[in-house]
């Protein structure tokens, strides 16, 4: 009773965030259509996959602190954009940023076979490793063009203003389709994914092909998180926060904790994005805002668990 | 023992050598670390005090002749040091610290970032008291100021068009009215959309743009007419249906976010800008 009045209030307010962020202002239709309408998909997007991949990460890995970036195809997808941000190429930086993200990909995947057998704890160091070398190139880029500056913060700390061309919208709605289909996909892996987190000797002894299923969880979030780095910079404690409140109030049952954390992920996001925009005149860095409730959050959590 | 006197000699002759500079070296000059310094310097008719400069100071084209010391966020102090100049000129922001490194080592060092117009006039009153030219500061600020009046009494009683100038794409960020560029645009006659910003520059709202209707467009953010045509929800813009939309090419950035004895020139071409665009209403 009391989960079914916190699920019926968390909607509303979902409207309510919806509502303001679509009104707020009393836009004209053009703004309402052409600005906002897009800056809600992107957000809404951004949100579900980082909160969707954290809930799985954090099964798959068997790991509560993962989440969508710790396998460091963020730093690579961020590296990639900003190279084509520097380069000139501003237009281009999603496909710098999917480049980036398919590399990292690539290279940690590599990283995390021995003798050609793949290992859960090498994918971890893998990515952490790929992480951290990709970040430093970034510090590097930073240092060597201080004069971009607000380019490469945008893409360190989230950026939900961006401006879509005609061209580019289209393109964009098309990946979010496809990364909708990935996230459907995963939707269906849910079971095999709890399974596979009770243990991998458990799951293959039920038929689950741990290693096949491994790989594809793998591959198939990391081209969401590319595309939504790309779009949407990094983001960071959306996909460790959300999953966490969600298995707070829905302990078990990944199929329900996953969809639920995609729903909230979208809604959390854009809340955080509300007060980016409107807590100063100067629009803040988005993931200055989920940093700012997300630690308070986590906190919260660790001393009530 | 004579082997080892021999190689003692080798020695001594390569260290004495290596300690000769490859060129000539310049001491008691001037080392300017600021593109804008180094053109008002230039304007002043000292540019054969300057010793080095930054590979971004480039106006002049004489100044690239000058020893680099390296660029404007990236500075090779042992290079200035090692130049022994008599006055080092720095800008603010990143260079403040820089500033701060050489002054403890008993350099003289001077900081110098004009924000405004009345600030512009004080710093090259400065530099010419600085560099002994007074004179030739006081004739400069003089024709500056005279030029300037020119071009308010030009735009006085005339409509002011509103200017967007965008400086980044991605994220978006304009200039504050505060902003020497801003007070260059309003000199000019023009109505930054803008006018208060948390900073001078700052990042802004595609939705702010779209109401605020600007009827001309500095794009200085490397994007393309194409590109800025085919944003979502800009194509009601005055300047996007009128092709008010200025780039680099149109209107030299050096002109405008400099601030030199050139930003007269800058207002100047604002102004023929905006007289375009009231000629047509």
């Amino acid at each position: 009773m009391k989960r079914q009045a916190l699920f019926l209030l968390w909607l509303l307010l979902s409207v309510a965030i919806v509502m303001l962020y679509l009104g707020l202002g009393t836009p004209d239709g053009n703004i309402l259509l052409q600005v906002r309408l897009p800056r809600l998909v992107l957000t809404l997007f951004a949100g579900m996959v980082l909160a969707g991949i954290g809930s799985i990460y954090q099964l798959m890995l068997a790991n509560p602190l993962a989440e969508p970036y710790i396998l460091g195809i963020s730093s690579g997808s961020a590296l990639g954009s900003i190279l084509a941000g520097l380069s000139g190429f501003i237009l281009l930086m999603p496909l710098g940023g999917f480049l980036g993200a398919g590399l990292t990909m690539l290279l940690v995947w590599h990283l995390a076979h021995q003798n050609g057998r793949f290992d859960k704890s090498r994918l971890l160091i893998a990515g952490v490793i790929a992480g951290m070398f990709f970040a430093a190139c970034i510090s590097l880029l930073m240092y060597l063009h201080q004069q971009d500056t607000a380019l490469i913060l945008g893409t360190l700390m989230g950026n939900l203003g961006r401006i879509f061309g005609q061209g580019e919208w289209y393109f964009f709605l098309f990946l979010v389709g496809l990364s909708l289909a990935i996230l459907a996909y995963l939707f269906y892996c849910s079971h095999a994914i709890e399974i596979m987190g009770t243990g991998d000797l458990y799951a293959s002894s039920l038929g689950i092909d741990v290693v096949q299923l491994r790989r594809r969880i793998f591959i198939l979030s990391s081209i969401v998180i590319g595309i939504c780095v790309s779009y949407a910079g990094i983001i960071g404690f959306t996909g460790l926060i959300v999953p966490h409140l969600v298995r707070f109030i829905f302990p078990s049952g990944q199929k329900k904790i996953y969809l639920v954390s995609l729903w909230s992920g979208g809604v959390f996001l854009l809340a955080c994005d509300l007060l980016a925009k409107h807590l100063l005149t100067l629009e803040l860095p988005v993931g200055v805002i989920t940093a700012f409730i997300g630690c308070p959050v986590f906190v919260l959590l660790l001393r009530k668990s | 023992m004579k082997k080892f006197v021999h190689a003692m000699l080798i020695l001594s002759a390569i260290f004495c050598f290596s300690c000769q500079g490859t060129s000539p070296r310049k001491e008691g000059g001037i080392v300017v670390l600021s593109p804008e310094v180094a053109e008002i310097v230039c304007a002043l008719g000292a540019e054969n005090q300057i010793a080095a400069v930054t590979e971004e100071c480039n106006y002049p084209p004489g100044l690239a002749a000058k020893q680099k010391v390296g660029n404007f966020s990236a500075i090779n102090r042992e290079a200035i040091i090692a130049l022994k100049p008599a006055l080092v000129f720095c800008s603010s922001l990143e260079q403040e610290m820089i500033a701060a490194e050489l002054g403890k080592l008993g350099l003289k060092v001077e900081v110098v970032y004009p924000g405004s117009l009345e600030g512009l006039f004080s710093a090259i009153g400065r530099i010419g008291s600085l560099i002994d030219r007074q004179t030739e500061a006081s004739k400069l600020i003089g024709t500056m100021k005279k030029d300037i009046e020119l071009i308010r009494q030009s735009s006085k009683g005339k409509p002011r068009p509103k200017v967007y100038l965008e400086i980044y794409r991605n994220p978006l960020m304009s200039v504050a009215d505060s902003s020497f560029v801003g007070v260059l645009i309003e000199t000019a006659g023009g109505d930054n959309i803008f006018s208060s910003l948390e900073r001078d520059y700052a990042r802004v709202n595609s939705e702010a743009v779209i109401k605020a209707r600007p009827d001309v467009m500095i794009c200085y953010s490397q994007d393309s007419l194409e590109g800025i045509l085919a944003r979502k929800g800009w194509q009601n813009i005055p300047a996007l249906t009128n092709r008010d939309i200025l780039f680099e090419k149109d209107l030299n950035p050096d002109l405008l976010q400099r601030a030199t004895p050139r930003s007269v020139l800058g207002m100047k071409q604002l102004r023929l800008i905006f007289d375009r665009w009231q000629a047509r209403q």
